[in-house]
């Protein structure tokens, strides 16, 4: 403690600036962690409050996918002994085009029973409208809204509102406001009731029921009715608690988090390069302190234990600062972000507010001060093996000495061998993340002896360009490695996850765009809902007949997609008449001919995967593939492997008239639409419009305006990851500073004898300038090669454990020719404090100094 | 020997006690009935409502078919509920909304909810032949100046009520029943009062009831107007396709 008070805290209080950048590494880890978290977090806290308010009392649902099921299965569950009371639902999020938030999710169910599982206390209105399920059910345009949704959009008793049924617009009446309670907090208070058979018509259901909430008796152990249920209904019935709910949306979300955990995780191993870098160079500056106090008695252990308490003491510092800006990250985007999943995954929630998990806070502030303490251990190592009486000697230690060097180059070289041998056994998940792990260590101990080299080869140009100052500048990167590789580490790490992920955007959007050319060739989309993932409306099964007859339409096809829990999970499931589908439209088979596999398909006897679907579920070609439907158990063989990107975790293709006898299902998402070429698109719109607007929800997209839109999603989804990247670099760049800054104090009497002898200031300056520039671009040159290797690794992971999509190797080099100037740029822009910092200091100080 | 004698009476008064109700069920039997209703309904917080409907019944305990069709107030109007009794099972209820032009069934598990948001339960609606239930005699009082028997009646193994027993008062002079006092878990949920007894159509009726809702506090009272019995009623009257045409 004492040698803390009088060591280090003196250091502290003499380079603050310095410890301060020292931490910003460990900040900004920290909050882009506990930011992408937090909101992560947010947004799946706020699905599981929603579905936990709507579910009131209940605690078992029965579902059967997305699809739905018959209203006869309701009274079988009701038969049930063991079953108190059992309703159905219907729920859906709709858009009212109102002032206030925009959606609002309406939960339809029978008023008659279901008060024996929720609360619906009437702050306004006739109490009769809920005492009296007759009012309310006898009125099909009744609604109840919550207080504070009929306060953001002025809503009274009896106020009227337009809602788009699936049979045009229908005017329905505010007929109960409810009081503020569990129930209407669900979905930030943007909640509405309705009778579930008036929602059957305005949501396009039939007589169909999307699951039924249910109670067990007294006495009757849940688990034992979930397993009755179970068995009297099928396996093609999920039977679940309402939190299952939480789960599949955690499951169809987890490429987002993981994403998040890569990117954080990432931000901070940057981190600990800045903190490496700097104790390092503490280590260096303060070794006539440490040769003094180890003169004085003090043990390795002591000068150890001082040096990681500093490093512990800074983690903990900036890990708690990091803890507040992640939580304002968190508040900035989880809105935005809950949007945005829910776009993606098309599933419903409203992330309003921040939820901030204690243990993922606790986490994040072991992992700041680990990570710290992990970054400070070498040179505390360094500074604990400190010969005192070299230590008192003045000279020069930032040198690395040519054996060191070999050393680290023989490592590498080593390790480069062992992943090589890797590659060949990459099949094995340990290996392969092994291999991943052993080459970013084994290019990182590769980093000072590239910066070297480097160095020297820039030096020339470097001399061309100012003889003079570039020359200095060069001079002082060959002669510090050490002091310049962690900034360049740090530096390349931010490149490399920039080229990995920027070159999996570019294959990305080129097999999209590949994919949009095959699968989406129609020249119109007609959709009963504004939101192409949202599948809470779905037009009858004789809307696509009423279509055909429009003149001008030469063709039409069918899909519908639906979400069929499959081992666990919601896999997305595309019907279409494929006898139906024209062979342009067909995809590749990647595995199986494609000609034969369309044509088993047609017939329905078998399934069509996409290849990510194969890889996530490790299914196989030929092989079949056995579901669970509300008609029982469909076993058909996968009849080939498509590439296809319906669905970020995999889709499966299956004729139509399959799915419909399996599923009872017979609705449409979306009617595909060819035209005979006549007609102008926009007269076709117009055309449409005006034949069945007025009777049906209809969304008509062009087919431009359905690529554009798809183009849109991925550009936010790739957009997401460019600001956790722009983070990244802003951590690289914060090494610059700090690497700068130390270099300016390390070379104080150097720059001071430059001036005594006639430098200009401008010189001193162009000179630390140069000298930043320098560093940005041995550091972008190592981080695009770097980036070659973390592009065939990211691939490798988005097809293994992330997304299961296989996707082409495409090195970015658009991306890597406009990182040039940004990262020129930054460095110039890093250089500038420290510059003026040079110049500004005493020259007699200077010249005394060391 | 004392105890045996103690038995025997116990069993005579239980034979009793069924006898009263069977005698009961007799003397009232009619083949059909049809009135028009009005339902007042009392709630704590001071708001009143009424609606008006017409019933028709054909057929007697256990055995009934019922229809009853809302007149008013506007919002109802149209709304019927066909209840079919049924003499070894709760009955079945079906629902008809004219707006939304479709019938939904009531689930069994919905009986004990509030009738129309009176203080009625639909069980309440039912009547339930006399084999459903036990019945025990438990003495005799006076209830509006009239002598009467107090019997309990409980549902029979297996049967299944949200009451786990009722206690009913019957005149002696006429064998009709003039109060209830329903028990849920044992706690009085429900009291229910006949008022202005006379016979019609040589059949004795009450022309008015009262219900009270012992948790909620709320009442309804039923009112009987143009009450007919054994008039001409087609049996097609009681089906779902009459429920849905609206008849």
């Amino acid at each position: 403690m004492r040698l803390l008070k009088l060591i280090s805290w003196q250091y502290v209080r003499k380079h603050l600036l310095r410890t301060v950048l020292t931490m910003a590494g460990i900040v900004l880890g920290v909050a882009v962690f506990v930011g992408m978290h937090t909101a992560n977090q947010s947004v799946l806290s706020a699905f599981n409050k929603t579905v936990d308010r709507i579910a009131g009392a209940t605690q078992l649902q029965i579902t059967a996918g997305e699809s739905g099921f018959d209203e006869e299965v309701l009274e079988r569950v009701q038969a049930v002994p063991g079953v108190r009371v059992a309703v159905p639902v219907i729920e859906a999020v709709v858009n009212l085009n109102l002032k206030s938030q925009g959606n609002i999710l309406v939960l339809a169910v029978d008023m008659t029973g279901d008060r024996g599982l929720r609360d619906y206390d009437l702050e306004e209105g006739d109490d009769t409208v809920i005492e009296d399920p007759l009012v309310f059910i006898a009125q099909p345009d009744s609604l109840m809204v919550t207080r504070e949704f009929a306060a953001a959009n002025g809503l009274a008793i009896n106020s009227k509102i337009t809602l788009a049924a699936m049979d045009g617009p229908r005017t329905f009446t505010v007929r109960g406001i409810m009081k503020s309670s569990g129930l209407t907090s669900a979905f930030g208070g943007n909640l509405a009731i309705m009778d579930i058979y008036a929602a059957q018509k305005v949501f396009g259901r039939g007589r169909k029921f999307d699951r039924i909430d249910l109670a067990a008796n007294e006495g009757v152990a849940v688990p034992d009715l979930q397993k009755q249920l179970s068995g009297m209904l099928g396996a093609g019935y999920e039977v679940e608690s309402p939190s299952a709910r939480g789960k599949q949306f955690e499951s169809l979300s987890s490429v987002y988090g993981m994403l998040a955990n890569i990117t954080s995780l990432f931000a901070l191993f940057i981190g600990m390069f800045i903190i490496y870098n700097s104790f390092a160079i503490a280590v260096t500056q303060r070794r006539s302190e440490i040769g003094i106090v180890r003169a004085l008695g003090a043990t390795r252990g002591q000068i150890q234990a001082l040096f990681l308490t500093e490093s512990a003491i800074l983690g903990l510092i900036g890990a708690g600062v990091g803890l507040l800006f992640g939580l304002l990250i968190a508040r900035a985007i989880s809105a935005s972000l809950g949007n945005f999943l829910g776009e993606i995954y098309g599933v419903a929630q409203k992330a309003d507010e921040v939820s901030s998990d204690p243990r993922l806070l606790f986490g994040a502030l072991v992992m700041g001060v680990v990570t710290s303490v992990i970054a400070a251990w070498i040179p505390a190592r360094a500074a604990a093996g400190v010969d005192p009486v070299q230590a008192l000697q003045k000279g020069r230690y930032q040198q690395l000495s040519a054996g060191e060097n070999r050393v680290r180059r023989q490592v590498a070289a080593g390790l480069f061998v062992v992943v090589f041998f890797c590659l060949f056994f990459a099949q094995n998940r340990i290996i392969f993340y092994s291999g991943y792990f052993l080459t970013v260590i084994a290019g990182l101990l590769l980093v000072p002896t590239m910066a070297l080299w480097l160095s020297r080869a820039i030096r020339p140009v470097m001399k061309f360009l100012r003889p003079v100052e570039g020359t200095l500048a060069a001079d002082s990167l060959i002669q510090s490695p050490r002091r310049t590789s962690g900034a360049v580490s740090a530096l390349a790490l931010s490149i490399a996850l920039v080229i990995s992920l920027g070159g999996m955007a570019r294959a990305s959007y080129n097999s999209i765009e590949e994919w949009m050319r095959i699968a989406l060739n129609p020249d119109m989309f007609l959709t009963p809902t504004q939101n192409i993932t949202d599948r809470s409306f779905r037009f009858p099964a004789g809307f696509a007949e009423e279509v055909r007859q429009i003149p001008g339409v030469a063709y039409t096809q069918v899909v519908r997609n639906s979400r069929i829990m499959f081992q666990g999970n919601p896999v997305m499931f595309v019907s279409i008449d494929v006898a139906n589908l024209r062979p342009e439209s067909y995809l590749p088979a990647i595995q199986g001919d494609s000609k034969t596999m369309y044509r088993l398909a047609a017939e329905g006897k078998g399934f069509i995967v996409s290849d990510n679907f194969a890889e996530l579920y490790k299914v196989k070609y030929n092989e079949p593939l056995e579901l669970n439907t509300p008609n029982g158990r469909l076993s058909l063989p996968v009849v080939g492997v498509v590439r296809d990107y319906s669905d970020q975790k995999g889709s499966v293709l299956l004729d139509r008239a399959v799915y419909v006898k399996y599923w009872n299902d017979d609705s449409i998402n979306v009617v595909r639409l060819y035209l005979d070429g006549k007609t102008p698109l926009a007269t076709m719109k117009a055309r449409i419009e005006e034949k069945l607007a007025g009777k049906t929800r209809l969304f008509i997209f062009t087919n431009q305006d359905l690529k554009t839109y798809i183009i849109k999603i991925t550009d936010q989804w790739f957009g997401l990851t460019y600001i956790q990247l722009a983070v990244a670099v802003l951590v690289a760049i914060l090494g610059i500073i700090n690497t700068l800054t130390v270099s300016i104090t390390d070379r104080r009497r150097e720059l001071g004898v430059l001036q005594a002898v006639g430098a200009l200031r401008s010189q001193v300056r162009r000179t630390i300038w140069l000298e930043a520039i320098a560093i940005g671009v041995i550091g972008l040159v190592v981080g695009l090669f770097f980036g070659s290797v973390a592009l065939y690794y990211s691939l490798e992971m988005s097809a293994r454990d992330i997304a299961g999509l296989r996707l082409d190797y495409t090195y970015p080099w658009g991306m890597a020719a406009g990182l040039f100037p940004v990262i020129v740029g930054a460095a110039l822009f890093a250089a500038l404090g420290p510059a003026e910092q040079a110049v500004r200091g005493g020259l007699v100080e200077a010249l005394e100094y060391e | 020997m004392n105890k045996w004698i103690f038995v025997l009476a116990a069993a005579a008064f239980a034979q009793d006690a069924r006898q009263i109700v069977e005698e009961s069920q007799k003397r009232n039997r009619s083949n059909t009935q049809q009135y028009e209703g009005v339902l007042q309904v009392f709630n704590p917080n001071g708001k009143n409502s009424e609606k008006r409907w017409q019933f028709y019944r054909s057929g007697n305990y256990g055995e009934s078919k019922a229809l009853l069709r809302f007149v008013s107030p506007p919002e109802v109007k149209g709304v019927a509920l066909l209840i079919v009794n049924h003499p070894d099972r709760a009955s079945d209820q079906w629902m008809w909304l004219p707006e939304l032009q479709r019938d939904r069934r009531v689930a069994l598990q919905d009986r004990s909810t509030r009738f129309f948001g009176t203080d009625f339960s639909y069980e309440d609606l039912e009547e339930r032949d006399v084999n459903q239930s036990d019945f025990k005699m438990l003495g005799e009082e006076v209830v509006d100046g009239q002598a009467c028997w107090k019997i309990e009646s409980t549902p029979k193994k297996g049967k299944s009520s949200q009451y786990n027993r009722v206690v009913m008062w019957f005149r002696k002079d006429i064998y009709f029943p003039v109060q209830y006092e329903m028990y849920a878990k044992d706690q009085l949920v429900r009291k229910l009062h006949y008022r202005r007894i006379e016979k019609v159509n040589g059949v004795w009726s009450a022309l008015e009831m009262e219900m009270f809702d012992v948790r909620r506090k709320g009442r309804t009272v039923l009112k009987s107007d143009k009450l007919q019995y054994n008039v001409a009623l087609k049996d097609e009257l009681f089906t779902l396709q009459s429920l849905r045409r609206g008849e």
